[in-house]
């Protein structure tokens, strides 16, 4: 069963996420972190990537449950991006994020499903970062009879 | 960290090379709060890998080639855009290579055509980086 592709552009529910120092610091010493602006308690910041941390897995939940998607288990994590409007996440960022399915289209037998997760800051509405995530659904692509239905 | 103003086309990042272990795998997945088992339970990868044993999670690797990218920007303030696309999954135990050569720079922009490659030289993603001087 394809996807449903009535259902790009749905927005999910906005949820909270406050960035922390102990998170950014745990986040960094995974990835064999050298920066001591990561590990600061003064001048602390996060690096590019920390925001998988509050999208990747709650943006993808988040469309990947809406029964009416037609998401299945035959997946993969195609590809990721993260862009940022200004300055870097920091400790005591208030943000306030909203999933949305960007896109569905397929490409041979598979389908890609791009997930965007728009994280503003709370106080002020500016976005802090987009993050765009494309699952891969393996094997359910639309047949060409039911293209052309 | 480099000089930015001195960057041109072809200009490669220093590289990290990483061997992948239970240890980063399950640090990365509290980390990260993605505790999919596929990365850390040899019981449920032996299902569900392509290889049959356990695989380091995607976002790791993004992670490092992001790393990479960053620390040769002179850090996240620099860092306006990472993307990948995921190639090849990376086996837990094996090494894998990470790094970046400058593509494009225009005015304050800088286009990093990123890159990582396993021990037999096949990609593991391949992506771009968007830096501010």
């Amino acid at each position: 069963m394809p996807l449903n592709r009535d259902k790009i552009g749905t927005e999910y529910a906005p949820y909270r996420y406050e960035v922390s120092r102990e998170k950014i610091r745990e986040y960094a010493t995974a990835l064999g972190e050298s920066d001591e602006r990561y590990f600061s308690n003064h001048d602390c910041v996060a690096p590019p990537t920390f925001a998988a941390c509050f999208t990747v897995i709650k943006g993808g939940t988040a469309a990947m449950s809406d029964p009416d998607l037609g998401a299945h288990m035959a997946l993969v994590h195609g590809s990721q991006s993260f862009s940022y409007d200004g300055d870097p996440l920091k400790p005591g960022d208030v943000l306030v994020c909203t999933p949305r399915i960007a896109d569905i289209h397929y490409r041979g037998s598979n389908e890609f499903l791009t997930v965007e997760v728009d994280c503003r800051h709370e106080a002020s509405g500016d976005r802090a970062v987009l993050s765009s995530a494309t699952i891969v659904f393996l094997g359910s692509a639309p047949q060409p009879q039911e293209e052309s239905a | 960290m480099s000089d930015l103003a001195a960057v041109e086309v072809g200009t490669e990042l220093p590289v990290i090379a990483q061997q992948s272990s239970l240890m980063t795998s399950v640090m990365y997945a509290g980390a990260s709060g993605d505790m999919n088992p596929l990365h850390y339970d040899q019981s449920i990868a032996a299902q569900i890998s392509p290889s049959g044993g356990i695989i380091a999670h995607g976002m790791y690797s993004m992670g490092l080639v992001s790393r990479a990218l960053t620390e040769w920007a002179g850090g996240p303030e620099h860092v306006t855009e990472v993307t990948v696309r995921f190639t090849k999954p990376w086996p837990l135990g094996t090494t894998t290579t990470f790094g970046g050569t400058v593509s494009e720079v225009t005015g304050d922009e800088i286009v990093v055509a990123l890159w990582a490659t396993n021990e037999n030289g096949d990609p593991v993603l391949k992506g771009t980086g968007r830096v501010r001087r």
